[in-house]
């Protein structure tokens, strides 16, 4: 398979600080590839890197077959990029922001308005063509950027966390774009927060912490890396407090969630004595999941974070619930 | 370079559309020089004449920094700049187009102030062409200088800061009020380094001259140098700041 990536021993400092410190990965055609880790772990770096926008300290980048630092214009023409913050010119219309786009990369004059209006009703935006961006919601703004990204109909995708502070059903769309986009054979880099995005869309993800690649994996072999531990969820219709787990025997920690609390447990399955627990109160029991290991346990697990850190460099994760 | 061109003037473009047809621009491009013409003339003992080329002059100068200086600065924070640098036009062609669109702010806000004027002072103009050479070359170099004063910037304020540190010291001593010729020689001698005196200079030949002038050419040659090194020195700035 070929790669439309290939990154090289990277590295980048910024006086004493090092960015990047040796960075290696390779991203097939046609495929969706995560990029993850905490805040300040080097994907933004390595995205402006791969993107012409800045110049590694040493290494080598080879975009669609371009050396990006000898020929960065050659790639800045095949690749589309929506950064994490939306770029668009609000004093603009959304018609106008997409044209200024398609002449910015040289789109041909008489293809300008047809692709621009194509990309506003694939966007769902058509209704708000002549409307200036100043208005619209950040939802629209997004999928506007990323329309912008498209206009030239890119054959890689650069999405820094796409997602991020959108809606639900605004985040589900946009996943969707992107596997549709997928789907016709745009390749993909994906930086997000949300592990669990990255779980349903990324065909493979390097996790990166402190300027390493500590791992690139499928995410299911991912996931499968992380052994020993067993979780279960539980919710009861009376409030309960942490410490009464203690007098279950299996149970190693106890944290509430929520309406509901996470136990993880060794030896024996915990629910016969969570049944009996709940009957020792008196209380009912209105959820109880057995859960696997997910992407973030890996992630944990692979970047030596602990939950609180993980919390502190991460945003909000959403609840745990299939939305593809 | 033609792919490059089309590319500079759509980013030009762009900003005449989002930063330049304003109202308050306008305002703020002819309020200034304005006043300052109108208590020169009241107080001063200038020719008409002598006194338009310093009026156009300053209206050009605060009509293409205006703008320009913040221009580069705001785009840098609100992250439109970045959509700039990935598309593939290079630095240099995008800082071109955002000088094309501040030198097209400068004349426009010149004639808006000339024809009133000349109307009213009853002076007249030897070469209308002259003129219009020198203003369009002065627009381009004072447009170049706020994308300097810009690109040194971190936020907006910085930029206006640096932009005012450079058009009040010129004002005065590029001879828009008081000539040159009448100022001691350390001030004559620092009045060459200001690419006002250029423009004021070329502007009073194209008043008084028929036929252009060494002099002429001389200032339009410094001006057009002073642009060239301002954008070299831009691109050079930005590249350094954004690593």
């Amino acid at each position: 398979m070929e790669n439309a990536i290939i990154v090289t021993d990277l590295y980048k400092s910024y006086g004493e600080l090092k960015a990047l410190n040796g960075v290696s990965f390779a991203i097939e055609k046609g495929s969706i590839f995560g990029l993850l880790g905490p805040n300040g772990a080097g994907k933004s770096t390595t995205i402006k890197i791969l993107t012409g926008l800045i110049q590694p300290t040493s290494g080598h980048v080879s975009v669609l077959g371009h050396d990006v630092s000898s020929q960065p214009l050659q790639v800045k023409a095949r690749i589309g990029v929506c950064p994490e913050a939306s770029n668009i010119y609000e004093e603009m219309t959304a018609r106008d922001n997409l044209i200024f786009s398609a002449e910015l990369y040289g789109v041909p004059k008489a293809d300008r308005i047809k692709r621009a209006d194509e990309l506003l009703e694939e966007f769902r935006l058509a209704d708000r063509t002549k409307d200036v961006v100043v208005g619209f919601s950040r939802g629209m703004k997004r999928r506007l950027t990323i329309a912008c990204a498209l206009v030239h109909r890119p054959d890689l995708l650069f999405l820094d966390e796409p997602t991020t502070g959108l809606d639900i059903q605004s985040a589900r769309q946009l996943r969707d774009e992107v596997r549709r986009l997928n789907g016709e054979g745009v390749t993909v880099l994906l930086t997000t927060h949300y592990l669990e995005e990255a779980d349903q869309l990324c065909d493979s993800i390097a996790m990166i912490n402190r300027g390493k690649v500590v791992t690139i994996d499928t995410p299911e072999n991912l996931k499968a890396c992380v052994t020993g531990e067993h979780v279960v969820e539980v919710s009861f219709d009376a409030p309960m407090k942490e410490g009464e787990f203690a007098s279950i025997g299996c149970v190693v920690e106890a944290h509430r969630l929520g309406d509901k609390f996470r136990l993880t447990y060794s030896g024996r399955d915990p629910v016969g004595d969570l049944v009996d627990f709940a009957r020792e109160r008196g209380v009912g029991i209105v959820s109880l999941n057995t859960l696997r290991p997910s992407l973030e346990d890996a992630f944990l697990k692979l970047t030596g974070l602990n939950p609180e850190e993980a919390v502190k460099d991460k945003e909000p994760q959403k609840p745990r619930r299939n939305d593809g | 370079m033609r792919d490059q061109l089309e590319k500079s003037l759509s980013i030009a473009w762009k900003d005449i559309r989002v930063y330049y047809l304003k109202a308050p621009n306008f305002t703020y491009g002819l309020l200034m020089p304005v006043a300052l013409y109108l208590a020169f003339s009241v107080a001063g003992n200038l020719s008409p004449a002598t006194l338009i080329s310093g009026l156009v002059s300053l209206v050009v100068l605060f009509g293409a920094t205006s703008i320009e200086a913040v221009a580069v600065v705001s785009e840098r924070m609100s992250g439109t700049f970045e959509r700039l640098l990935v598309a593939p036009v290079s630095l240099r062609w995008i800082l071109f187009g955002k000088a094309l669109a501040g030198s097209a702010f400068g004349p426009v806000t010149a004639v808006l102030a000339l024809v009133p004027v000349l109307l009213v002072s009853g002076a007249s103009v030897a070469n209308p062409l002259m003129i219009l050479v020198a203003i369009a070359v002065s627009s381009f170099a004072f447009a170049c200088l706020g994308i300097l004063a810009s690109a040194y910037s971190k936020w907006i304020p910085e930029a206006q800061m640096y932009s005012n540190f450079l058009r009040f010291p010129m004002a005065f001593l590029g001879g828009a009020f008081i000539p040159v010729s009448s100022m001691p020689p350390i001030l004559q001698t620092l009045s060459r380094l200001l690419p006002l005196t250029y423009s004021i200079e070329a502007l009073n030949v194209g008043m008084a001259s028929s036929v252009p002038t060494l002099t002429f050419a001389v200032d339009i040659v410094v001006l057009a140098i002073f642009s060239v090194a301002c954008l070299l020195f831009s691109e050079r700035t930005l590249r350094r700041k954004i690593g």
